[in-house]
């Protein structure tokens, strides 16, 4: 028949940031290495294919680190003054840094051997990157211009100059090698085509200066980022602005694609990295830094975060792997190990009695099969069987009463439901007493739980007001009664405050009216009338309906 | 203000009241299957089941009921098995009939003649055409006398004053001499009678009642059950006067049924412990089949051993085969047990069925209360069970032997009007102790699992009892469901859908939106308009009228004729909608809201009203008075249209208009889309029905709505996917109970100044049509026969438009002199 119902044990939302799969996700990450250079970390780039070579440019050089062992795999070191924003080609054999005299230089990953340089520029350059077809370097200069240069020639193919300030920031397209995006201290972004070299093709207002840029893979939404703002803009309608996010509360300056495009990073003088969906740009988690962030790098794989400060400092994180949690929580690793031994155990049985199995039941034989038997809890088996003091006696063991107190009460409540709390909380010696009142005392002022505990401490109270206590129990009945004293005291704290609160609102409404009251008098209006007319033909319709 | 006030009667006028052709009828197949015990036939292949006055029988094997049979015109009182299969039944008139089990036809009827005695309490079939009847005791109530009647010569009385109830009487041989044994049980005693020989005894043992007997059908064995739950075996009671006993004692409650299987090796008992105890006969051992659902009433053997059949006090009868497992149940419409546990200051109205009887709008069925925790859905067409639900899923506690303890109970039920939200409030209290808990739960229905899943539980939605739970009507399908409550905590809440959807998952849940009160008075009743866009509470005599979505007060309504606390509260539907009818204690009256008058009051009624419902299909309304007189009205005059006198003794718990599947021809107006349902406090099912239509046993001819539900098959391919009808869907009804059609271009038109107006020639035409009614498929209902001529003769200056009692084509020629009204009008201003 009905087979037993379980206990119902209310559990109450916890109030606080929730546990999604995000936070989950991104608190994988151990904790950074940190590499500590000369000057700011100005710019971080990821090679895009493995092993994952990161490029870091600050002060006056550029140092390529192997993300694993975190060591530096090669420097370039041939500037004169400060390299800025080196960028590796797709493939990872070139990379490619802007300097402060305004040259743009190529390097050899494999021999270190400078290549290229790209003259022209009247000021340094901030930013460059390579173009999809690998041909082709884009830079973005102080010089409030954009140039397009062609790898092989070393010449340049077209310069735009239509910024009015700084260009910090931009961006190639991953699909066309002949779009690319600029972001300039004069808040506007701009688009340009290399086939249609009369000027930009799409030029937005960010508000304030842009310090970064970014166009999504499918090449439809551009993201720039400055100030304390994030906007998206849909290329495909001419810069449509889609969302405006402001959660960092200082500059943000970086910006990233994470989780395969999924997840957008940001970056801010705040000290903090904040991760957003791509669908509704909510922020999903926050990753923490101990000193303003100016520049982010992020593996596609998500394996590695690395994360560049102004005071120098370079962290790099690293996601666990397995065997680094088994090591971490090795109580864990244990229950997880022996229940994949248990599990194997029953997979041989289940193989064995498989092969084993020679007799085949005839189809009018009804054969008996053990049912599958739900787990049933300690407790409610005591409760199955009427034994109300032993059901309480096994949620009061110290560690349901203090890490799961829920389900203490759900067993207090099923028993004043089913009327045996008195028997249950009779007849009990002392250390069972001790622990149920400190339970009482430790529980009596949580607001999800006063109802019922309440009823048992008033029925304990009601059973053992005339017997004799040991000094004990006494005095443990004494700090229950100093927990409902000073609870009370807060009570009464808290109302005399809401009084307080009252006659503040009540008077702020007074004087609201009051002034929105000469408010009127100062413009007298008089509501119109319908005219004679208007309400003959009001009249009319009426007839009609 | 009052416009026809104090008009005092005696009781509603029922000048017009025509009871020709409309009658009260009992719904038969509603009544309970567990009165008397089932019976199998020899071949344990069929049990036959007494319910009212048919006799049902059911194949053992599938539970499924073959045969019906109805010729009895009283309640039947015990059914025997004469042949292999022919049945043996007896109604309360005595009259018998024997019927054939394979085919169900009738064989042969025959009064049964006891020396004048035209009631019959019991009724048993020992065999060799001897029969056993228990009649009402000539001296003392609630006892019955024995007798046995034979073909051939006098009824002889056996026993007087023996109990009255089945199980108290028990017959077998003597394996000896072949003579056959009668036992009976009194309070204190068992008396045993040995026919043929003649032999009488009296056993007495303490002071514990005895229950029940059963005697072994082999042996001189006798068992009985006591009331402290002691079942004693007697060994050879016919011819010793201080039988052998053994004491067999389990059970903390009264034993309701003991039964020895059929070879005589086991004894079953069973009682409220809902436990049902197989006992090994001269042994110690015992098995037992706990959590039966609920308390066990008999307990029968089939012939064959293989199977026993219990019937159970919700309605149900369950068969436990060989392993000790239930494995078939046939389940009747459940009753509700008095609520107990709850104080005694509760009205009988909150005891027994307090949720009533609730619509539901998308399977047409009635939701209402079944066992304690529990809901069930009744379809009132086929009058058969959809479902039961467990709405509060605790284990069902049992009483202890001096002790009451209470379930939840669910106490109210609403359904959201398209059926997909269902809000129950479910209370567990124990006054003793001083604890109570409520629960107020949001049930969403899932079409494709075809049941109700758990959206949203509230603990403690009020600090006191919810007095009513009410959804809002009328809402669009892109606006959020909206539930109000009103509580003895002085409170009303309105519960809204809270969409709470992250880039996780989807969520929607149940939270309190806005908590009023209104003078720290109680609320007692509330109401929503048809068309959900005014809600009206009672606190005490003062009725308040609320703008739901703003919770503006919008006015209160109180008069010094009306002054006792309304205790039930509706708004007219269709063209009475702007009638709100109260019902206080001793009086019947209506506001109307638009004028803000009392329209009516009947006063000094015969009894309170128990019951105050609408009917969703017409503007009529039906007040069920406590002494069980039903009366029929139109919420805008007093005049009843149909007026039920008293009925019987029993006194209404609850009612409801049902929408018919098909109209009715012809009839009295509010007979034609809906039928009137009644419950009294013996849970049994009244109509109020048309004559012509009385016949209730019409098979249903609209299609089921939950086949939308079912999985394909090769047959659902045939069926088109869509299916295009050229008939008009209708469309929730919105009243304009605020503003003038084209009010507002009306208002800017006065509101510009004229130097900024555009040349009268290019407004003119848009103006126009804004002043005009429209309607598309929308607003037209081709309803003519409703048109109410009070609704034309009201002051205009209200502004009020019905449109849904306007003649269609009547419109459209009043339209079209609309337009050509306009047309001089265009032609001026060029």
């Amino acid at each position: 028949m009905a087979s037993f119902k379980k206990t119902q044990i209310r559990s109450l939302p916890k109030i606080g940031q929730k546990v999604t799969a995000d936070t989950l996700y991104w608190r994988k990450l151990n904790f950074p290495v940190t590499v500590k250079e000369f000057g700011p970390i100005d710019y971080i780039d990821v090679m895009p294919i493995e092993p994952y070579f990161i490029a870091v440019s600050s002060a006056a050089k550029v140092q390529i680190y192997n993300p694993i062992t975190h060591q530096v795999h090669r420097h370039f070191t041939r500037f004169k003054e400060a390299a800025y924003g080196a960028s590796i080609r797709s493939d990872g054999k070139l990379v490619i840094a802007g300097c402060d005299e305004g040259h743009v230089k190529l390097f050899d990953i494999g021999s270190k051997s400078l290549l290229r340089i790209f003259k022209g520029h009247k000021g340094p350059v901030h930013r460059c990157k390579f173009t999809t077809d690998n041909v082709h370097v884009v830079s973005f200069s102080d010089d409030k211009s954009v140039a397009l240069w062609d790898l092989p020639s070393e010449t340049e193919i077209i310069k735009f100059s239509e910024h009015s300030d700084y260009v910090r920031a931009g961006c190639v397209s991953s699909i066309s090698s002949d779009l690319f995006l600029s972001g300039s201290f004069d808040h506007t972004v701009k688009l340009y085509d290399a086939r249609s070299p009369t000027g930009s093709t799409i030029s937005v207002d960010h508000g304030s200066p842009v310090e970064s840029v970014l166009m999504y893979p499918s090449n439809s939404i551009f993201v720039s980022v400055g100030g304390t703002e994030l906007r998206v803009w849909d290329m495909l309608a001419g810069g449509r602005l889609l969302a405006r996010v402001s959660q960092h509360h200082k500059t943000i300056t970086c910006l990233h694609l994470a989780s395969d495009g999924k997840r957008l990073v940001t970056g801010g003088l705040d000290r903090h990295a904040k991760i957003y969906d791509v669908q509704s740009y909510q922020v999903v988690h926050t990753l923490d830094f101990p000193s303003p962030v100016l520049s982010l790098g992020i593996t596609p794989d998500d394996f590695t975060v690395v994360a560049g400060m102004a005071n120098g400092l370079i962290s790099m994180q690293h996601r666990q792997t397995q065997a680094e949690a088994r090591a971490l929580n090795p109580k864990q690793s244990l229950k997880v190990q022996k229940k994949s031994q248990t599990a194997y155990r029953f997979r041989l049985n289940a193989d064995f009695r498989s092969v084993n199995r020679t007799f085949n039941p005839a189809t009018d034989v009804e054969v008996a099969t053990k049912t599958d038997t739900n787990f049933v809890s300690r407790y409610d088996m005591f409760l199955r069987k009427f034994q109300y003091s032993k059901a309480l006696d096994t949620v009061l063991t110290p560690y349901i009463r203090k890490k799961k107190p829920a389900i203490t009460v759900g067993v207090m409540h099923e028993l004043i439901r089913r009327n045996g709390l008195k028997s249950a909380l009779a007849g009990r010696d002392d250390s069972s007493l001790s622990s149920i009142l400190t339970f009482l005392a430790r529980n009596i002022n949580d607001p999800s739980h006063a109802n019922i505990i309440i009823q048992v401490a008033n029925t304990l109270l009601e059973i053992y007001e005339s017997s004799s206590l040991t000094p004990q129990s006494e005095k443990l009945f004494l700090q229950l009664q100093e927990h409902v004293n000073r609870e009370v005291e807060y009570v009464k704290h808290l109302m005399e405050i809401e009084g307080m609160l009252h006659i503040l609102l009540a008077s702020t409404t007074t004087q609201a009216r009051r002034s929105s009251t000469y408010a009127v008098q100062g413009s007298p209006v008089k509501p119109m009338l319908p005219s004679a007319a208007a309400a003959a033909n009001a009249t009319m319709i009426f007839n009609v309906g | 203000m009052v416009k026809m006030a104090n008009k005092k009667t005696r009781g509603p006028d029922k000048t017009q009241a025509n009871t020709s052709d409309i009658v009260v009828k009992k719904l038969d197949d509603a009544t309970d299957i567990v009165r008397q015990p089932p019976v199998f036939t020899n071949d344990s292949k069929y049990i036959c089941i007494a319910s009212g006055r048919q006799i049902g029988i059911y194949s053992v094997e599938s539970a499924e009921k073959v045969h019906s049979l109805e010729e009895h015109t009283f309640d039947v009182i015990g059914l025997a098995i004469k042949d292999d299969n022919i049945l043996l039944s007896c109604d309360a008139s005595g009259e018998t009939i024997e019927w054939n089990i394979n085919n169900g036809t009738t064989l042969k009827k025959a009064p049964l003649v006891v020396a004048g005695i035209k009631e019959f309490h019991s009724f048993h079939y020992p065999g060799n055409g001897k029969v056993l009847v228990a009649t009402p005791s000539t001296y003392t109530t609630n006892m019955s006398s024995l007798w046995i009647v034979d073909s051939h010569t006098r009824p002889r009385k056996l026993f007087a004053d023996i109990k009255s109830t089945p199980h108290s009487i028990a017959f077998g041989c003597n394996q000896g001499n072949g003579s056959l044994v009668v036992v009976a049980l009194q309070d204190h005693s068992v008396v045993v009678k040995d026919i043929t020989n003649g032999v009488d005894k009296k056993h007495m043992t303490d002071q514990r009642k005895f229950t029940c007997v059963a005697l072994h059908s082999e042996k001189l064995i006798m068992a009985t059950g006591d009331i402290s739950g002691r079942i004693l075996i007697w060994h050879d009671f016919v011819h010793k006067s201080r039988p052998v006993k053994t004491v067999y004692h389990w059970h903390t409650l009264p034993v309701n049924s003991v039964c020895f299987s059929s070879e005589g090796e086991y004894l079953y008992s069973g009682g409220s412990e809902k436990v049902m105890v197989k006992w090994r006969l001269g042994m110690s051992r015992k098995q037992f089949l706990p959590r039966m659902g609920s308390s066990i009433k008999y307990i029968v053997n089939a012939p064959d051993n293989i199977c026993v059949a219990t019937s159970h006090s919700d309605n149900a009868i369950r068969f436990i085969d060989s392993t000790n497992k239930i494995n078939r149940a046939i389940i009747g419409l459940v009753k509700h047990d008095p609520i107990r546990g709850f104080a005694d200051t509760e009205p009988i109205k909150e005891s027994v069925m307090p949720t009533g009887l609730v619509f539901d709008p998308r399977s047409h069925g009635i939701f209402f209360n079944a066992q304690a925790g529990f809901l069930q859905l009744f379809d009132p067409q086929k009058n058969s069970l959809i479902f039961n639900m467990d709405v509060a899923n605790r284990n069902v506690l049992t009483d202890e032997r001096n002790l009451v303890i209470g379930n939840a109970e669910v106490l109210r039920v609403a359904v959201s009007p398209t059926g997909e939200w269902l809000a129950t409030l479910e209370v567990w209290s124990n006054m003793s102790a001083g604890y109570h808990d409520m629960n107020l739960k949001f049930w969403r229905y899932d079409a494709v699992q075809a049941n109700y899943e758990l959206n949203t539980d509230v603990t403690m939605p009020h600090q006191d009892r919810v007095t009513a739970l009410c959804f809002q009507p009328g809402l669009l399908g892109t606006e959020m469901p909206c539930l109000v409550s009103i509580g003895r905590d002085l409170k009303f809440k309105i519960w809204r859908l809270v969409d709470d959807t992250d880039i996780y998952r989807q969520k929607e849940s149940w939270s309190c939106d806005v908590a009023g009160d209104f003078r720290k008075l109680t609320p007692s009743a509330l109401s929503f308009s048809e068309d959900g866009s005014l809600m009206a509470i009672a606190f005490q005599d003062t009725v308040t009228l609320w703008d739901p979505t703003s919770i503006n007060l919008n006015t209160t309504l109180s008069h010094t004729l009306v002054q006792e606390p309304i205790e039930l509260m509706e708004f007219g539907r269709d063209n009475c909608f702007r009638y709100l009818v109260c019902a206080s204690k001793s009086a019947l009256y209506a506001w109307d809201v638009i004028s803000q008058g009392l329209v009516w009051k009947v006063g000094q009624l015969h009894s309170s009203v128990r019951c105050l419902v609408p009917d969703p299909k017409s503007c009529y309304m039906a007040a069920v008075l406590q002494n069980s007189e039903v009366f029929v009205f139109s919420p805008s005059s007093s005049k009843p249209v149909h007026s039920v006198p008293k009925m019987n003794s029993s006194e209404p718990i609850a009612a409801l208009f049902v929408p018919r599947p098909n109209p009715l021809a012809s009839g009295p107006e509010w007979l034609i889309n809906s039928r009137l349902l009644i419950v009294d406090d013996q849970q049994e099912f009244l109509c109020v029905d048309d004559v012509s239509s009385a016949g209730f046993n019409q098979k249903l001819t609209t299609p089921i709505s939950h086949m939308d539900s079912l999985p394909w098959t090769p047959f659902s391919a045939m069926k088109a996917e869509k299916q295009i009808s050229a008939a008009k869907q209708l469309v929730p009804v919105v009243h304009q109970t605020s503003g003038i059609q084209g009010y507002k271009s009306v208002q800017s038109l006065l509101e510009t100044s004229a130097s900024a107006l555009p040349p009268m020639s290019r407004i003119c035409s848009l103006f126009m049509s804004d002043l005009m009614i429209k309607h598309g498929p929308k607003a037209v209902t081709a309803k003519v026969n409703s048109v109410d001529r009070t609704s034309t003769d009201l002051p205009l200056s209200n502004g009020h438009i019905d449109s849904k009692t306007q003649d269609f084509s009547e419109e459209t020629t009043l339209q079209k002199l609309l337009t050509l009204d306009c047309q001089w009008l265009v032609e001026t201003v060029k």
